[in-house]
């Protein structure tokens, strides 16, 4: 770090955090209610209460911070509400509608369900104009582009008040010249409008993945644009010496004006900074093997990094719109401290996805809420203090929540309150072990190898009991925990994907040098894109990948590589890690069969400077932090023992918690299973490891193959 | 609270790993097939089945296959009865075994806990070719099954964990395409062997018994839900009949009668349908039990999980053997997965319709498709495929809302997916010119049926084999509670082949030669409507227009709305309520 500060700002649902991190290693959290109508004033809000409560002005801060960093959610509520912008699609004749096809599935669980509804289109039928042309799958043109179709178009935009367009024509990544001259008349006719090409943006084979990327982005462009405008001028009134860096779902920063012109990569960034927070803590054990769990308030989000690399999908669902562009893996579960218990009409108890929200919130926040919750689960349990969260200025009920639980589970299932109130701990930590098999075994990687890590709120009371059902055994929980993502984001490079379609079979001399021909453009192109952002040459650095397949297979696997030259005789190398991979994800490679790559990709990093870490001070031993006892239950006879209590406060390096006990931290409460031993670390994060010779070690032990 | 002593909790988590458990097998099939209609079109199922066997779970798959597996599976246990070992797994196709048509291919895989066997992964595919004259398989000339492709009865692939190269070589030596059929009969045995691994892991966990227990719960509490919503259906004997077009075959329109009769918590379904023709639209008897199925769910509109348990209450009678819908060998089938189950579930869901017509869906469209075979020129080699892409029609609506658009047809229930077009003209020497939705195909009602979609396509640079199947050419999908179409031809199937600037409309199923330069346009029937088309909200019908769904004499036809013009869609609102009064 170069300069005083560096402040980061992650806008969430109900707060945005802000992240203040000085060079001496100090960070703190602060956080003001996120403002969905006008973005920009919650991050003036949070400066002035950051001002309150350091003396510190927002000038004094940004005019001394190196990095000012921005993680928005603008456009994921544009594309949640359907508030993006009214948009035309421009396509080849004949492929209007594949966007709405959305090739012709229903998604599974809905097959008989009569009332769901089909996704709302972006770009209704009547704003998506074919227009004579096409390019064949060698690359041929077989139509030459018709310009007076596009002119048709523009005027049927224009008298409809269209606000962006995006042009998406069959087989365009292959002869790109048809989107370019089509979006030099749109240019011309309309020169207010933001325009979205489908192969600038997402050159990769797919046309339905390529149209619904672009369509996504030129949605949300026109959002994305005015707010980082005004964030921008904002920043720049209090001095900023640099222009702010917006995150995005890549798990990379980015300038204003890519966020904008890319405004697809935005939509996802909030839990994207996980991974990066993840391997910062992990660093001085030099792990790099990291599940990273987040539980909140409604949701459950899960990443990945493995080698110090996080997981990436491309060509997803999201929010029912295909999008091709690489982005961070999160899975996300409706799993959270308000989801709510219920039993669904075979007679199974059921966690979630229905949540109590914040209003009226779990029954024993007493506001009103009468459904059982996760956080009424935990507190019967004796997890959570009564006297309230937040440090106390949350009292909660445990009346209502006892009231709650039996009337809706315990009394119907013919069980205790504390039967229930287990097994509802008990199944909602299932349903978020099966969504972890998803960044896990669904990747060919096994759980058991991972550190787990802890982000979020209310994910520490369950950390525990997660790890020992995946069957690991050690778990970080930063002090930071509860802003982890917003503390991820300052700690991210810049980064930028570039990709192009190959379509070759790997064999011979020829597809070695295309290869490597094509890697090299990529790649120039990054590295005059970041220098042109002030990074040095030694700053950059370069990953690849490429989605191959065995020839007829028609899903591909992205297999990742270093940048090294690409001679024939390397193909070995790339088939071999290929098929690897396939045998780490479906059990069985086909060494014999022939291989081809579909698309290439890479990223290319830009390196910022880290922060200074945190520290704790050395301890006194753990028994100066113990505040008394509490009644917990950890078994599902539902039988409770006297069980210690920890203030996080209190505690320092060094200083080591025998489970059963609890760690009350203001934000988050840690709960230490039997079996399980915390230790503080001089970086402020707790280590809890499985204690080697303790009865639920062995239980761990025999159940490490399950799920 | 259960007669089992099950702990509820457990339960719920045995569930869960269940549903993850088929979860991971489908995705292994997804990925790693080779046949596009298996990776791009969903045409698979998985399942997992208790040592009785009954069916424990079955996925969110395709309808097709949701009630043969449970014949199927039972056929195959019997016939090795007492011969079934750890390490063994069992092939199988043939529909005189409970099968579906030949081309969908089962995999069994039985998994062993302590030297007994306790459950069985299963999973079917539908392969691009089983051999015999016509690629592909669907051979609309077969008189006979045995023109139709190779039957396998149940057969060992592997033998206590030996693989049996030797069988594998003479099925391979009898296919298309071997390369992509080796590579999808390891998809499904990956797939197996991926279930295998989780319910071993998951008994490891709770003990054999333990997990038995819950799932012999869950199969009661499943049976307990049918029962529940049979019992709210009044007692009595509902009738539904649906006719089944000639498509070619020259014997005339057929009509499928299904009589349902209800009885306190249980339901007895009779099937009666006309003697076998040779003609390959004969359904099998574990076909038939798909079809239905797919009728009973189309009136349950359950949530997953699914298992046997649901249909404990639920007998059947598919008619005398020898019968369309009960064929007998040498009857020829391979059409029977769309035609005559489609029918066949149109009849079932009627009488439905009949005994609660508040939970009702109109029909979907039905299958009405080809397949394409040539040859190779860019890697010298044959290709042979099921194009998905040209069976995709629209949903029906239900009384709750508008049917979906292009996610038909009725036999798969949307589950398919219709691969991306770029990836097909990459993996098949075609020019795929449209794949779009259709004016005034939706069926008309107050609620309206979904669009039905067009597929035209021209071989790049060698003659193209294509073969038609499927019927729904003549009578559009229908529609229920009152629902009627005045605008028919738009709402039917048809193939459309233009040579030398003239367009010839065919409705049978044909095996024709394409040439470059040449096009076929293959069309899908929309969704049936629900309720009266006259009583739909003017203002959907205006959005209608302006999407390009309903056409200006569709708007007039159909819903009695009168529209000035498709620039200022003006409504004239005396017209219309003239028209609708009328």
């Amino acid at each position: 770090m170069q300069n005083q500060y560096r402040l980061g700002i992650d806008a969430g649902g109900t707060f945005t955090d802000f992240i203040l991190a000085d060079r001496k290693g100090s960070v703190r959290i602060f956080k003001a209610l996120s403002t969905p109508n006008d973005p920009t004033a919650a991050i003036r809000n949070g400066l002035k209460l950051i001002q309150e409560e350091t003396g510190l002005s927002p000038e004094q801060i940004v005019s001394n911070a190196d990095l000012c960093i921005n993680g928005t959610t603008v456009g994921l509520n544009a594309l949640i509400t359907h508030n993006g912008a009214k948009t035309g699609l421009i396509a080849t004749r004949g492929h209007e509608d594949s966007i709405e096809i959305r090739l012709g599935h229903k998604e599974d669980g809905y097959r008989y369900d009569p009332e769901y509804p089909p996704a709302t289109m972006l770009v209704p039928r009547y704003l998506r104009r074919g227009v004579a042309e096409r390019v064949l799958s060698n690359g041929k043109v077989h139509t030459q582009l018709n310009e007076e179709d596009v002119r048709d178009a523009c005027r049927h935009f224009l008298r409809e008040g269209v606000e962006s367009v995006a042009i998406s024509f069959v087989w365009s990544v292959l002869h790109p010249e048809h989107e370019a001259r089509a979006a030099e008349i749109v240019r011309e006719m309309m020169p207010n409008v933001r325009l979205t090409v489908g192969s600038q943006l997402y050159p990769q084979v797919r046309e339905y993945t390529r149209t619904s990327t672009a369509i996504v982005n030129a949605y949300l462009a026109p959002i994305l644009q005015r707010y980082v405008e005004a964030v921008d001028a904002y920043f720049q009134s209090l001095g900023a010496r640099h222009p702010v860096r917006y995150f995005q779902s890549n798990g990379g920063l980015a300038l204003g004006h890519v966020v904008s012109d890319q405004s697809v990569y935005a939509i996802n960034s909030g839990p994207a900074s996980a991974p990066q927070a993840a391997l910062w803590l992990g660093e001085p054990w030099g792990m790099k093997d990291i599940i990273t769990v987040d539980m909140g308030g409604t949701s459950f989000d899960i990443t990945l990094t493995r080698d110090g690399r996080a997981n990436v999908s491309k060509n997803i669902d999201f929010l029912r719109y295909r999008i091709g562009i690489p982005m961070i893996q999160v899975e996300t579960l409706g799993a959270g401290g308000g989801s709510i218990g219920w039993i669904d009409s075979m007679g199974l108890m059921q966690m979630g996805p229905q949540s109590a929200g914040s209003e009226p919130g779990p029954a024993c926040y007493d506001q009103g809420g009468e459904k059982p919750t996760t956080t009424d689960a935990n507190l019967v349990l004796g997890y959570l203090n009564p006297d309230g969260l937040v440090g106390g200025r949350l009292p909660l009920n445990v009346e209502k929540a006892r009231r709650a639980i039996k009337t809706h589970l315990a009394d119907p299932l013919g069980i205790s309150i504390e039967k229930a109130a287990y097994g509802m701990f008990t199944i909602v930590n299932n349903n978020m072990v099966n969504a972890i098999r998803r960044v896990s075994v669904e990747r060919g990687y096994d759980p058991r190898d991972f550190v787990l890590n802890c982000a979020g709120g209310a994910t520490a009371a369950h950390i525990t009991a997660l790890a020992r059902e995946m069957g690991i055994r050690k778990v970080l929980i930063s002090k930071l925990a509860s802003g982890l993502c917003a503390f991820g984001q300052i700690l991210s490079d810049v980064k930028y994907n570039y990709m192009a379609p190959v379509a070759a079979r790997l064999e011979g001399a020829d597809s070695a040098a295309r290869l490597n021909v094509l890697f090299s453009e990529l790649e120039d192109r990054g590295r005059t894109d970041l220098m042109a952002d002030g990074f040095t040459d030694e700053r950059i650095s370069v990953r690849r990948s490429l989605d191959m397949r065995y020839v007829g297979q028609v899903h591909e696997c992205t297999v990742d590589i270093e940048a090294f030259e690409i001679t024939e005789a390397a193909l070995d190398r790339l088939k071999a890690a290929f098929h690897a991979r396939h045998e780490e994800l479906y059990t069985y490679s086909e060494p014999h069969s022939a291989v081809e790559v579909v698309n290439v990709e890479s990223a290319i990093t830009g390196a910022v400077d880290k922060p200074g870490r945190m520290a704790s001070a050395p301890g006194k031993g753990a028994h100066s932090a113990l505040k008394g006892t509490r009644e917990m239950i950890f078994t599902a006879d539902g039988i409770a023992h006297e069980t210690p209590v920890y203030d996080g406060a209190l505690l320092g390096a060094g200083d080591r918690i025998t489970g059963p006990a609890v760690i009350q931290e203001v934000t988050t409460t840690i709960v230490i299973e039997p079996g399980w031993m915390a230790e503080l670390d001089a970086s402020a994060v707790y280590v809890l490891t499985v204690a080697a010779d303790t009865a639920a070690h062995q239980r761990t032990a025999r159940t490490v193959e399950v799920v | 609270m259960t007669k089992r002593n099950v702990d509820p909790i457990t339960l719920s988590v045995v569930r869960g790993v269940l549903e993850t458990t088929q979860r991971e097998m489908t995705l292994t099939l997804e990925q790693t097939a080779r046949s596009s209609v298996f990776n791009l079109a969903h045409d698979y199922s998985t399942a997992l089945f208790n040592h009785t066997p009954e069916m424990i779970l079955q996925g969110q798959d395709i309808p097709i296959h949701l009630g043969s597996l449970i014949p199927a599976m039972k056929s195959v246990a019997n016939f090795f009865e007492g011969d079934i070992h750890e390490g063994d797994l069992i092939l199988h196709n043939d529909p005189a075994y409970g099968g579906s048509h030949i081309i969908d291919t089962c995999m069994y895989m039985p998994v062993f806990h302590e030297g007994e066997l306790v459950f069985w992964t299963v999973c079917k595919g539908h392969l691009t070719d089983i051999g015999g004259p016509v690629p592909a398989g669907y051979n609309p000339n077969a008189t006979e099954i045995f023109a139709e492709g190779l039957r396998i009865p149940p057969v060992k692939l592997w033998d206590r964990g030996r693989p049996r190269k030797d069988v594998m070589n003479l099925l391979l030596t009898n296919m298309r395409a071997r390369r992509d059929q080796e590579g999808d009969f390891n998809a499904l045995i990956g797939a197996c062997q991926v279930g295998a691994r989780n319910l071993v892991n998951l008994m490891k966990k709770y003990g054999k018994d333990v997990v038995q227990d819950c799932i012999a719960e869950l199969l009661d509490m499943a049976e307990a839900h049918m029962r529940k919503l049979i019992s709210d259906v009044p007692d009595g004997t509902y009738t539904g009949t649906a006719i089944l077009e000639d498509a070619g075959h020259g014997y005339g329109d057929f009509e499928i009668t299904a009589t349902v009769t209800v009885k306190g918590e249980g339901c007895h379904i009779a099937i009666s349908s006309p003697p076998q023709i040779p003609y390959f639209i004969n359904s099998y008897e574990g076909n038939s039990h798909s079809g239905v199925y797919l009728g009973l769910m189309m009136f349950a509109q359950l949530p997953p999980p699914y298992n046997e348990g649901l249909y404990r209450c639920v007998t059947t009678d598919m008619g005398p053997k020898g019968t369309l819908c009960n064929a007998k060998s040498p009857a020829p089938h391979m059409n029977c997965t769309t035609t005559p189950m489609e029918t066949l579930t149109d009849a079932v869901r009627l009488a439905f319709e009949q005994a609660a017509p508040h939970k009702v869906s109109a029909s979907w469209g039905h299958a009405n498709g080809c397949n394409i075979a040539g040859w190779d020129k860019r890697h010298d080699e044959e290709y042979v495929t099921m194009v998905l892409a040209s069976i995709i029609s629209g949903a029906g609506a239900t009384a709750q809302a508008d049917g979906w658009h292009a996610v038909g047809p009725e036999c798969c229930f949307g589950a398919l997916t219709s691969g991306d077009i770029e990836m097909l003209e990459h993996s098949y020497p075609i020019i795929i010119h449209r794949y779009s939705l259709m004016e005034d195909s939706g069926g008309a009602g107050r609620n309206r049926g979904g669009s039905g979609t067009c597929w035209e396509v021209e071989p790049l640079d060698t003659p193209m084999t294509l073969i038609t199947f499927g019927e729904g050419r003549r009578i559009p999908a229908m529609g229920a509670a009152g629902a009627k179409s005045t605008l028919v031809s738009s709402k039917v199937g048809r193939l459309e082949v233009t040579r030398n600037g003239q367009t010839q409309i065919i409705t049978d199923n044909v095996i024709e030669t394409i040439q470059p330069g040449e096009r076929a346009a293959n069309k899908n029937p929309g969704g049936g409507g629900y309720g009266n088309p006259f009583e739909r909200d003017v203002q959907k019908v205006v959005e209608d227009v302006r999407n390009g769904l309903v056409s200006l004499e569709g708007a007039r036809l159909d819903y009695g709305v009168v529209i000035a013009d498709r620039d200022s869609l003006t409504v004239d609102h005396e017209a219309t309520a003239r028209l609708r009064a009328a």
